[in-house]
Order: structure tokens, then sequence, then C-alpha cells
């Protein structure tokens, strides 16, 4: 049997319990801000590159009117992911081919660090899905470019 | 007294423009009704689509997520594409179903919800039909959609669907007692169940308001709008749908167009549902003008403030359902027999009681003498 006193405190016991529950969902709907992180890409022009960080080793990317051609990145390589082909023609070397295999790529870093010119660096693009394994060797170089002459080393003082 | 309706007047304006020309009378008649009809229907539509977007974007403020902010200036136009992805959807008529049945069931629930809409008062002079019997009108009509739920649950010959239409059944006519007991509260106190003299009767303060009318009604108030939440099948008294339950409940075997029907009956109901409130408990529209006399401008104002008073339910609809979890089924059962019931019939015969005993006048009224 429900005595008085019981069926009267289960009335105010729902509706204290009720108004805690909706003060706590208040506070989450007035308040507290989204913590959700939108991908691939935010509202406002924001891409995903953009969130990773400033040292982030993403795709290489290559800056072919910088490139000497000197193929230190090529040989520093430990998988071999990198082809140059460099050729002399009418007193000036070209850069013939300059392909980088990004799925064989393990961002180790050694031609970045090699490179003189700083031609070769990381980029922070790293969305690399696609169909077909062959799409992700990336050619830098699509017709023959001349490739830099290597400044001048400085005489020391 | 001259009897005003927005047909009526409607009716005046088409012959006004349409002057003695060959059109036949019966045509105008005709017109004259339904354009305040197809009016509201597509208000109603446009309303529940904008609550669904309203109940995904405060679902995801009160999770800490985002929300819809793709389609349109922060999501705004989800309604469409949702609306564009349910037509397109293959409509599946399972073989096992009755076929008859089951393809009318939407239907029934649609025009359940719709007909209640007939007598909402808009504001103003905005409503389709002023019955004398509007309050009444609203709780049979907003009954009748059990009748769409069992039927749809049963033809849909599936377990959950069955037991989801028997749940709603179950449901909405016991809490059906406490709502209608709690709103017959103001109909003593106003005398009339017209939904336009209720909002009449009331005044544009707060204190004017049925509500706090005596302590009754405002009990009553709650009372009406928590088994209002029981018949329009909303949290924490979903069982008909209960996902973790019943998958989805006696629309469990429905697609495209006419689930659609279903999901846009369920939010029109709670437009409904908090509009009966706004109108009988809070005043509705009504800002101490004549609401047929005053000009277009005024009137539109009546709109708004019926807007600014429904808007706020809605949302507390919504604030409701993300918070509280559902009861048991008994839970249900017995909240409604052993502490609705009891109280909204302890709220009729007191306010009953306080007619009599203060000459039929209010905390406030009496007070402002």
């Amino acid at each position: 049997m429900v005595t008085v006193r019981e069926y009267f405190g289960n009335i105010t016991n729902a509706v204290r319990t009720t108004y805690k529950g909706m003060k706590i969902t208040l506070k989450y709907w007035v308040k507290e801000p989204s913590i959700t992180v939108e991908y691939p890409d935010r509202i406002g022009g924001l891409r995903s590159e953009d969130l990773v960080s400033e040292r982030f080793r993403g795709y290489l990317k290559v800056e072919t009117s910088k490139c000497t051609g000197c193929l230190l990145c090529m040989r520093v390589c430990p998988i071999d992911c990198i082809l140059i082909e460099v050729n002399r023609r009418d007193d000036r070397r070209y850069l013939d081919r300059f392909d980088i295999d990004q799925a064989k790529c393990m961002y180790c870093g050694l031609c970045v660090e090699e490179c003189p010119s700083a031609a070769i660096l990381f980029s922070k693009k790293y969305e690399g899905a696609c169909y077909d394994m062959k799409e992700l060797c990336v050619s830098h170089v699509s017709s023959p470019v001349p490739a830099a002459r290597p400044a001048k080393k400085e005489a020391p003082e | 007294m001259i009897q005003h309706n927005l047909p009526d007047m409607i009716y005046k304006f088409l012959l006004g423009i349409s002057g003695l020309s060959a059109i036949p009378d019966f045509l105008l008649v005709t017109a004259s009704y339904l354009i305040p009809s197809a009016a509201v229907l597509g208000f109603v539509m446009f309303v529940s689509g904008m609550l669904t977007y309203a109940e995904r974007k405060v679902s995801a403020d009160i999770q800490n997520r985002i929300g819809p902010n793709r389609v349109g200036p922060f999501g705004l136009l989800q309604m469409l594409a949702d609306g564009v992805k349910l037509i397109l959807k293959e409509d599946i008529i399972p073989d096992a179903v009755d076929r008859k049945l089951f393809k009318l069931a939407p239907y029934i629930v649609f025009s359940g919800t719709m007909l209640a809409v007939t007598v909402v008062p808009f504001g103003g002079p905005f409503i389709v039909a002023d019955l004398n019997i509007g309050l009444v009108f609203i709780i049979v009509v907003s009954s009748l959609i059990v009748v769409g739920f069992l039927m749809s649950g049963w033809a849909s010959n599936n377990k959950w669907a069955l037991l989801g239409g028997i749940r709603s059944a179950a449901q909405i006519i016991s809490y059906e007692i406490p709502a209608a007991l709690s709103l017959f509260t103001v109909v003593l106190i106003a005398g009339t169940f017209s939904m336009q003299k209720i909002v009449m009767s009331q005044g544009p303060y707060p204190w004017d308001w049925f509500i706090f009318h005596n302590p009754f009604t405002f009990v009553a108030f709650f009372i009406f709008f928590i088994s209002s939440l029981a018949e329009i099948n909303r949290l924490p008294f979903d069982f008909p749908e209960a996902e973790s339950e019943l998958v989805s409940g006696y629309n469990v075997e429905y697609s495209g167009m006419r689930f659609a029907l279903f999901f846009l009956a369920e939010f029109a109901n709670i437009f409904i549902s908090a509009s009966i409130a706004a109108a009988v408990f809070l005043g509705g529209g009504n800002i101490g003008l004549d609401p047929y006399e005053s000009g277009i401008g005024f009137q539109l104002v009546m709109v708004l403030i019926f807007f600014a008073k429904v808007v706020p339910l809605c949302l507390v609809t919504i604030w409701i359902r993300w918070t509280l979890p559902r009861l048991r089924i008994d839970q249900m059962l017995s909240m409604c027999w052993k502490y609705f019931i009891p109280m909204s019939f302890a709220c009729l015969a007191m306010t009953a009681i306080w007619m009599l005993v203060f000459n039929g006048n209010g905390i406030f009224w009496r007070m402002n003498g």
C-alpha cells in the first residue's frame, strides 16, 4: 500500500529530479560549445590541411624552379621512391622526369634534409585515397624544365 | 452580435473583387473554405519541417555537437533536402501486409493531425473554423490518430509494428483523460468551448492568462502539457516507437512518402499541442484588441504574439526529449491512472468550487478589483 506521504513524496520527487535533469541539459544547450571537429572540410574555408601541426610530414612537394638536379635526394632515399632523370641539351641541364612514389615513401625526411636548395619539402596534404595505387606515383615534371643553377658558394672569411 | 469567421471574410472579399461577374456562387463558397484550409495545411507542413530542423539542432547543442549546417545558411534548408530524399525513395509495400489498410493508415494519421489544426486560433481572425465546440473537436480528432496507428501496426504484419500500435492505443486513450480534464478547467472559467472566445476572454498580460487564474489551472497547465507529450508520442512517453525496444514501432515497415506522412504528422502534433497550450492557458494571440475589427497591422502583431508563445513551448518539448529517459510501460500507465487523472480531476473540481466561492474571479483579477 502506498501511504499518503509516499504518494505526495513521489510527486515532489518527480518534479525535483526532472528539474535537475532539465537544468543540466539547459546548461549544455546554452553554455557548452560544440566539441565536434568537422572533417574533411570546415564551414568557413578551412581545409583539412589547415588542421595539422606546423611540422606535419605530408606528401612531398617539389619546387622545380629551385631544383638543381643534383640527385642527392634520389641517392639518399632508403627505399628508392624518388626517380629523377636529368639530361644535358644545348649546354643546359634539363629535368626530364621527377617522380615520387608516395605509396612507397615512408616519410623519413632524409631527402628534405639533404636537399641543398630546399626544393623538396613536406607539404601538409595527407588525404591520398584513390582507386588505383599507380595514381599515388606523383610526377612533378610534366614537360622538361631547365634545372636551376647552383648558387655560388660564398668564400669563407 | 455578428458571427465572424475567416471563410465568410474571404467570401466577402472574393465577392468584392469578382463583382457581379459570371462566377457561380458555389465556386466562391468552395474557394473561401479551400483557401484557408490549403494555406494552413501548407503552413503546418512548413512548421513541422522547421521543427525537424529545430529538433536536430537542439539535440546537437545539448550533446555538444554541431548539427545540420551544410544545406543553406546554418543548415536551414535541411528540410528541403530531407523532403526530396523521402520523395525519391522507393515506396516499398511488403508482400505480407494487408495492402488496403497499409495504404490507408498514413492518411488517417495525417488527416487526424491536420483536422486539429483547423480549430487552432493563430491569432487575430486567422482561425479556419471557429467551431462552438472547438476544444472538444480537438480532443476528438486527436484521438482519431490512434485508429491510424493501430491500423498501420496491424496491417504491417510485423510483431514490432503491432506492439507499437497496441501500445499507442493504450497510451493515447489513457492520457486523453487527464488532457481533456485539465482543458475543461479552462472551459469552466471561460464558459465556452470555442477556441477564439477562450482566447478573447483572456488578456494581453500574464496575470490575465488562464494559467494564473487560480492555483489549480496552474497545475492543470502542466498536467495538460505532460499528457499532451504522451498523446503525441514524444519522449519520455514514446512507447509506440521506442527505438531500443520496438525498432521504430508502428511505422517500421513504411518507407518513402508514406513514412514521411507519419513523420510530418508527428512533428505537426508538437506544434498543435504547443499551440493549444498557448491558446488555452497562455492567452494565445490576445493583445487586448478585438481580433476582427482591428487593422491588419494589429492582426499580424497578434499572430506574432501567438508564435512568441508557441515556439518556446515547442522548444521545451524538444528539450524534454533530450533530457528524460523513456519510462517503463507500467510506470507510464500508473503515472496516468494513479497521479494524473486524480490530480486533473481534483483541479477540475477545485476550479469549480473556486468559481463558486470567488464569484468567477481569479487571484489577480480579484486584486485588481
